[in-house]
Parts: C-alpha cells; sequence; structure tokens
C-alpha cells in the first residue's frame, strides 16, 4: 500500500455499501433447515466460483451468504439460505416477486485455470455443498480441461442432504464417464431411506484412487472436518499447496472495513473466504 | 390480523406500563400496529389467547406464579417486561433475609407472632422468594431496566410485526457511555456498576449525571471477581459492596459468608 | 511553505473567526472533566494549556458513534429505492495533537485501501486540520514519542506551537493557505533558529519508553502467540470495550437495519461502533464464536496496533501512544505495559 497517499487524491467508492435490488424468481424448501433462492439482478453478478455476496433485506438487516450457482452470463443468482438467525429467518418467509438487497460478489474465490490438466477432488461437508456447487457446475461442464473430478460429499442425515435431484444427476454423469466419481454419505441414516454410503467424509479418503502430485482439493465444511480431513490427505502425501480451503467468519461489510473477519492479520472477506491452504496453515485463528 | 397484544401486572410499580404509555409520540403508529387486549393501566379484558403477553413485575405469591404459568399456556409470544420481570429488582432483596425477619421489619415483632401462629395468614408463607419470570415459565424476550428503555419496547414491537427476531445488547454499558463521550464515574470520584451491566439503556444515568446501579442485569460472563477488587480497592467496604450488588441484581460475589452487613 | 509568529490573543481570536465561517472542532471542557472536541461559539474557552487527550480522540468525528450508510423506501411497485446518505460538510478539527494527527492518517491509510470507504473519506476530503504541538508530556500514560508520533505533522494543513508565550504558525498546505490569507500574521523572522529552540525546549525523554528499540517490537509481538504475558493482564479485563471505543485507530464497525414505525415502508441501514473486545465480535448466525475467550480478544487487539495492520499499511506501528486506552480502563489495563511485559517475556525467553 501507497503510504503517500492522501485522502483528496482518492476517489471514493459511493456505491461500496449500497446494494442493487433483486427480485425473487423462486423459493423452494430444500431441507429441514435449508431453502433455495433463485434471484434476478439488474445486471449478471459476473462472479468466481466460492465468491460470496452481502445479501440483505432492507429494514432487516444484511449478512454474508455464498454463491451457489457456476459463473453465467444472465442476470441471475442462486443461493441457499439456511434459518440461521434473524434475516436468514425472514428470507425463508418472502415469496416470489419480493425483493432483496445484494452487494458483491466479494472475496477470492476459487482460481480454475490454475487447475487445469489437474485431477479435482472436493470435499463437502453439509451446507458447504451450497458454495461448492458454484465450482462444480464449470468444472462439469468444462471436464476436459481436468484430467478428472471426484466429489466427495457427507452430512448428518438424510433429512439434510441439498440439491438431492442435482446431485443425483452428477452421479449419473459419473456412471457413464471413468472421469468423474461422485460419493455421497451421511453421518447416519436416522432409519430414512439412504441409497449412499454411512460413514464421515474422511472415510473414502482412506483408499480413494489418486494421483498425489497431479491433484487439487477444495474443501467447504465445517473447520473440524478441515482438520480431519487435510490429515488425511497428508497422509496419501498432497501437499498443502495443493489443498484449498472455503472459510466462515462473522462479516458485517464484505469490502475488508468492518474488522470482523479477521483471520490473525488475514481479512477472510478480502484475501478469503477460499484459501490455498499453505498460505493459512500457520495461523493459528485459521481452523479454530 | 394484528396480534393480540396483552399486558399483566404482577409485583411492580407498573411503571414500565407507564413507560410505555409515555412513548406520546409513536404510541398511536404502535397502537395501529397491534390490538391491545388487556392493558391494566388504561383498558380492561379478557381474552382467551394472546399473540404477545408482556409480563410486569416478579413472581413473589404461589397464586401468582399459577396466574403466570396459565398466561404462558394461552400466549405465543411472552415478553418480560422491566427489571423486576427480568431479574426480580429490588423487592428480591427480601431473598437475602429469613421471611419472618422480614415481616418483623415491616409489621413488627407483634404481628410477626401472630402470621407465624394464625392460620389465617399461612397462605403468607407460600411467599418464601421473590423471582423473576424467567424463573417460573419460559420466556421469549426480555425488555430489561427500571423501568423499560422506550426505544427497546418500541424494537421488540416491530420486530415481532415483522417477524424477525429482535437485537438487544449483550455488552457493558461502557459501550454507550463511550458513545456519549462521558466522563467515566470512577474520574468523577465515585464507583459504577456499569463494567458489568447489560448496555441498551444508552447510559443513560451516567449521562445525565448519576452512575450505574445495574438495573439491567448482569452481562454474560461478567467478571465479578475484578469488579469486586475494584470497588474494595476504592474504599468501599462489604456492607456497601454487598448493598451495592443486591440493589437490583442479585449479586452474591462476595459470597454467603459474612454477609450479614445489609441493611 | 510559509510560517508566522503570533500571540495567543491573536490564535484565539483567529479561531473563533474561522469558527464562524463552518463548524470548528476544538478541545474544550463542557461541565464534567476530561476534554471533547466540541464545536466551537461565543461561549467557548480556546485554551491551549493543561492538554489532556480528550475522551475520545478528533479522527471520531470522521467516523461517529452512529451514521446512516442509506435510507430506503419501497416504491407503490414494490421496488425499494435506495437513497445514499453521504456527510460533505465541512468541518475544522483544530488543536489536534501529534498523536491524534497521526492517528488521522493511519484511519486515512484503512479507509482508502482496497476499496475506498465513502462516508469518511468525503467527511475527511472536507476536513482541515489544523496541528498543536506538546512539548512536555500530558500526563504519565502518554508514549508517543516511543511509537513515532511526537514528531508527526505531515497531514495537518496548518500547525502550532507554543513556544515562549506565542505560537509559531507552520502553513503546510494550500487549504491551510487560504484559512490565514487577509489575516496580517506577521511572518517568522527566523524558522529554522525557532525550530531549534523548540528541539531544545522539548522534554527528554518524552513520555514512556519501550524496555527495547521500537524496530524490535513488531518482531517481538509477533514471536508471541501463547504467552502468558496474554492471561496476565486480562485477569482484571471486564470486555467492556472501553480500550477500542476511545483508540484513535480503532474504526470496526457493526451494521443494522431499522424501518420507521410510522411507515413500515421506509428505513435506513446504520453502522455503528464496535470493539474486538467485545463479547460476540467474532461470533457468526448459528452461534459458533471464533474468539470467545477474553485473552485471545486481547491478543487480537494488541496484534492489531503491534503487528497486523502496521504489515498491511506499510507503518512502524498502528498505536499512536496516545494512552487514552490505559487512562480510560478502570480496571488499569495498558497497552504499553502489555508490550512492555512482551518485551521482557522475549528477553526471558528468546
Amino acid at each position: 500500500m501507497n503510504a503517500s497517499v492522501t485522502p483528496s487524491t482518492v476517489v471514493p467508492d459511493a456505491d461500496l455499501y449500497l446494494p442493487r435490488m433483486a427480485r425473487i424468481l423462486e423459493i423452494l424448501p430444500m431441507s429441514a433447515r435449508e431453502k433455495f433462492l433463485r434471484l434476478e439482478l439488474p445486471a449478471p453478478l459476473g462472479h468466481r466460483p466460492g465468491q460470496f455476496v452481502m445479501l440483505s433485506c432492507l429494514g432487516i438487516g444484511e449478512a454474508p451468504i455464498s454463491i451457489s450457482c457456476g459463473p453465467r452470463t444472465d442476470n441471475i443468482l442462486e443461493v441457499v439460505i439456511r434459518d440461521a438467525g434473524s434475516l436468514t429467518h425472514h428470507i425463508h418467509g418472502l415469496k416470489p416477486g419480493q425483493y432483496l438487497g445484494v452487494r458483491g460478489p466479494f472475496g477470492s474465490g476459487f482460481d480454475l485455470e490454475a487447475w487445469s490438466g489437474q485431477h479435482l477432488l472436493c470435499v463437502v461437508g453439509g451446507l458447504g455443498l451450497a458454495p461448492m456447487r458454484s465450482l462444480i457446475q464449470p468444472v462439469l461442464a468444462n471436464l476436459e480441461s481436468f484430467s478428472g473430478f471426484t466429489l466427495i460429499s457427507g452430512c448428518r442425515t438424510p433429512a439434510e442432504e441439498l440439491y438431492r435431484e442435482e446431485v443425483r444427476g452428477w452421479e449419473q454423469l459419473a456412471q457413464g464417464n471413468s472421469k468423474v466419481r461422485v460419493i455421497r454419505l451421511v453421518d447416519r441414516t436416522d432409519n430414512q431411506p439412504w441409497d449412499g454410503r454411512v460413514g464421515l467424509v474422511t472415510a473414502p479418503l482412506h483408499t480413494l484412487e489418486m494421483d498425489p502430485a497431479n491433484t487439487v482439493v477444495a474443501m467447504c465444511g465445517p473447520p473440524v472436518m478441515y482438520k480431519f480431513v487435510i490429515l488425511e490427505l497428508k497422509a496419501r502425501g498432497l501437499g498443502d499447496a495443493q489443498i484449498h480451503v472455503d472459510l466462515e467468519r462473522r462479516m458485517k461489510c464484505g469490502v475488508g472495513k468492518c474488522g470482523h473477519c479477521q483471520i490473525n492479520h488475514v481479512y477472510c472477506c478480502q484475501e478469503g473466504p477460499v484459501f490455498r491452504f499453505d498460505r493459512i496453515a500457520h495461523l493459528a485463528e485459521a481452523l479454530q | 390480523m394484528k396480534p393480540k397484544v396483552a399486558f399483566f401486572d404482577f409485583a411492580s410499580c407498573e411503571g414500565c406500563q407507564l413507560a410505555v404509555l409515555n412513548c406520546e409520540d409513536i404510541l398511536l403508529d404502535l397502537l395501529a400496529l397491534v390490538d391491545i387486549v388487556e392493558f391494566r393501566e388504561a383498558i380492561t379484558g379478557t381474552a382467551p389467547y394472546y399473540d404477545v403477553a408482556f409480563i410486569e413485575g416478579s413472581i413473589n405469591r404461589e397464586q401468582d406464579a399459577e396466574r403466570l404459568r396459565d398466561i404462558r399456556a394461552r400466549s405465543a409470544v411472552l415478553v418480560a417486561m422491566g427489571a423486576c420481570a427480568c431479574i426480580g429488582n429490588v423487592q428480591a432483596r427480601s431473598n437475602f433475609i429469613a421471611p419472618a425477619e422480614n415481616f418483623k421489619r415491616v409489621y413488627g415483632s407483634e404481628e410477626r407472632n401472630q402470621v407465624q401462629s394464625d392460620p389465617e395468614f399461612w397462605p403468607l408463607w407460600a411467599h418464601t422468594r421473590v423471582r423473576a419470570v424467567r424463573e417460573v415459565v419460559k420466556v421469549d424476550y426480555e425488555l430489561r431496566g427500571c423501568p423499560l428503555v422506550p426505544e427497546e419496547f418500541v424494537h421488540l414491537v416491530k420486530s415481532l410485526v415483522a417477524g424477525t427476531i429482535p437485537r438487544f445488547a449483550a455488552h457493558a454499558v461502557c459501550v454507550e457511555c463511550k458513545m456519549h463521550e462521558n466522563t467515566c464515574v470512577f474520574d468523577r470520584g465515585d464507583t459504577c456498576m456499569g463494567q458489568i451491566t447489560r448496555g441498551g439503556c444508552q447510559a443513560i444515568c451516567i449521562t445525565n449525571g448519576y452512575r450505574c446501579d445495574g438495573c439491567r442485569g448482569l452481562v454474560p460472563n461478567a467478571n465479578m471477581a475484578a469488579h469486586l477488587g475494584l470497588l474494595q480497592s476504592k474504599g468501599l467496604d462489604n456492607r456497601e459492596i454487598a448493598n451495592r450488588y443486591r440493589l437490583f441484581c442479585s449479586a452474591e460475589p462476595l459470597g454467603r459468608v459474612g454477609r450479614s452487613g445489609h441493611e | 511553505m510559509t510560517a508566522f509568529l503570533v500571540s495567543l490573543d491573536a490564535v484565539s481570536a483567529w479561531i473563533r473567526h474561522l469558527a464562524c465561517g463552518q463548524t470548528l472542532y476544538f478541545p474544550q471542557q463542557s461541565g464534567q472533566s476530561g476534554l471533547r472536541f466540541l464545536p466551537v461559539d461565543n461561549d467557548s474557552e480556546i485554551r491551549f494549556d493543561g492538554y489532556q487527550p480528550s475522551l475520545a480522540p478528533p479522527g471520531k468525528k470522521l467516523a461517529p458513534a452512529e451514521e446512516p450508510l442509506f435510507r430506503y423506501r419501497v416504491g407503490t411497485d414494490g421496488i425499494p429505492v435506495i437513497q445514499p446518505v453521504l456527510d460533505a460538510s465541512p468541518r475544522i478539527l483544530a488543536g489536534v495533537r501529534p498523536c491524534d494527527l497521526r492517528g488521522i492518517h493511519l484511519l486515512d491509510q484503512v479507509n482508502q485501501q482496497g476499496h475506498p470507504d465513502p462516508h469518511y473519506l468525503t467527511r475527511r476530503q472536507q476536513t482541515v486540520l489544523i496541528g498543536c504541538d506538546c512539548l512536555t508530556p500530558c500526563d504519565e500514560h502518554c508514549f508517543c514519542d516511543a511509537v513515532g508520533s511526537l514528531r508527526w505533522r505531515e497531514n495537518a494543513d496548518l500547525f502550532l506551537t507554543r513556544i515562549d508565550g506565542q505560537f509559531l504558525l507552520e502553513v503546510q498546505t494550500e487549504a491551510g493557505q487560504r484559512l490565514v490569507a487577509n489575516q496580517n500574521f506577521p511572518a517568522c523572522p527566523d524558522l529554522a533558529g525557532l525550530k531549534a529552540h523548540i528541539e531544545a525546549q522539548r522534554a527528554k525523554p518524552f513520555g514512556r519508553q519501550w524496555h527495547a528499540d521500537a524496530g524490535r517490537i513488531p518482531g517481538i509481538v509477533a514471536s508471541q502467540w501463547s504467552s502468558p504475558v496474554w492471561d496476565k493482564h486480562v485477569e482484571r479485563c471486564f470486555s467492556c470495550g472501553t480500550c477500542n471505543l476511545v483508540c484513535p485507530t480503532c474504526y470496526c464497525f457493526d451494521v443494522r437495519d431499522d424501518f420507521q414505525i410510522e411507515d413500515p415502508s421506509a428505513g435506513q441501514r446504520v453502522r455503528h461502533w464496535d470493539g474486538c473486545m467485545l463479547p460476540q465480535f467474532a461470533q457468526v448466525a448459528g452461534g459458533h464464536d471464533f474468539r470467545p475467550a477474553p485473552a485471545a480478544r486481547q491478543r487480537h487487539r494488541v496484534k492489531r496496533k503491534f503487528e497486523y495492520l502496521n504489515e498491511r499499511c506499510a507503518t512502524t506501528s498502528f498505536c499512536t501512544g496516545c494512552g487514552r486506552c490505559g487512562r480510560q480502563c478502570t480496571a488499569g489495563i495498558d497497552i504499553f505495559d502489555i508490550v512492555n511485559d512482551l518485551i521482557d517475556h522475549a528477553e526471558v525467553t528468546p
């Protein structure tokens, strides 16, 4: 940063905190606690996989929400909202035709170009599938750029599974394409019907066929999952620079100003929320 | 349908209901949002069901507890309103004194002996303890303070009408003192409960030249040991300290040993 | 640029004159003890002696305790319309001491980095700074010299130094020049000689000093994560946030929305001060708290001032040495003592 810049020469970003209004096209229940929303923006969002938006309901509040759709040229934004607070609870009660505020896209995102020619392994826990879908969609649409794609997606119970139909579509794709593998798990079935495996996402990693030198990993889930998955990956010979994690923090601005999302000296909303693990492995607050 | 709202009072001065009525500039706007079915300070009536029940006052007698449970059973949302309902307020100080001793102080020895021996007065002995509302029934929201803060009341009503979860400060009074650029009470030569007391009051007492006596109750994880040490270092004796902590929020950082110095 | 030598009476009259044209904040008593940067009016007392750091630093005039980010109204078509709110009213901050000038400089850095903050910068670009030198430490909490703030004056438009009953008034910018136009202040005859004289008059050592060279401190702070020092200084901490809220370089904020009760289709989004010492500062929806322990929060605060933010802004220290946090902490916790303890601890366990 240039410390000699004086405020008089800096042009303020007048729109920094002003949301654009997005119309709700669809709002559908997805699982016990999550709803899926398709929104129409005034202009294309122009995001990268793994970025987030600040989503708001005027008069109620604003919160960071992962973008759940792959990059697109139209004005559509898709998100998954878990009923976890005042704002998200309110959003669950909204109807098509109503409006939400959107700022962004913000954050680093996944750098797909840098992974060209490699095998991409996505490890997902619970709600982590929502942001990971923004990566999976462009990867599956552009499979020839990768030597392969594996998804290991776990959640606690069958009732908590997200994107049920779409994930089964990916599974069908895998049946006809040896480059694609999809493994679905639940921690426990809770006596509900379940057509996937039972266990933690770390279990398949023991025996998963992979070329450690030619694999990149993208992970999205709870911090405790990261700790154990990273241990497994290291045991399989992967290095920190091959692993990418998507971290959650409290964010009130999305633009590196409010101070809430700091992980040691790193601003999660600016340098993250997606990090190459070797760049944060030394930060004590990273995987808390 | 406008939400049906009711106000009930138990052991209190009813000052919180008056504080609500004193929201004159917006009272009509508030009334436009809700349908008030019971309000002892303003109207009377009964209804079988309430969307929101505001409870003012502490629960002192078993018959009060029964009445409260009945209200809870008929209410979708129950709000403890004011320090009496939230933390027992000043009347909870009597919890530190044996009931017989309280009777003696208030009515004299002779009357004390009479209420102890005459079966006609035995129901009075069911009054053994002043309780906050949450000690008797589940409380959805708390409007703290003696009296409640009108802005918080309005915020709660707006949130309930909008279907959102209201937010109340969990930080110390000090935050609002700094926002108002108040001179710290300790720098004025007095002592203060602000560091361990929940904010949300805009530090109104300190802003107006007094100190914080803790009417909004303790912050979560209040550092009582540090505060006790601070009061002791300012020369307060244990009797003064016990009175300070018990005045509103029934706190006992000194422990139960050697606490006989209360007034 | 130009320098004048002006009497106290003339400086006071000039400041009153400037206050007639626009809002001018100057540190004043207002009934309660302690100084506050308040607008100067006819009843104001313009005093330079007996200065103690104001309760809130003057930089807070650029980022008030609460401010609307925008207002909105839902139109008849159901589409909300956003109305931006920016405060572009001109103002003068006068009597700003070197520590607070540097505090404003550091706030400038964070607010113009990355995404330039419109609310801060709009106010800042309409603000003229009149600095005022310190020749003696304000009190026992001062350590401005130790962190390199004492001789800071770069961002002052005008800079005053009280010497031998008069004021050296240095004009540092064109905005400053406009404020002294038509004043007919007498020029300073021997600026270099007077400045040497001023340096000779300055107290030495000036305020509290570190137990190690200032240049080593970021490294020392960075090297200590699991230090007993963090636990020691948090024992008495109330997590009340005072140290954050009175700090000239704390700028964290929270945001809340509100709608009007008389017209629920209209409302505003407001940002207000927050502080990393407050519980729940790092808590996300769903309840997980990334910094639940008071000691972890205090470590974060100290590291922000001496390690994290100086790296981001290429400066030596994000602490200005004004001493407000220690002075106003009822538990007597002082960031100066914490850092010196970290230094001592590093010496014992390298």
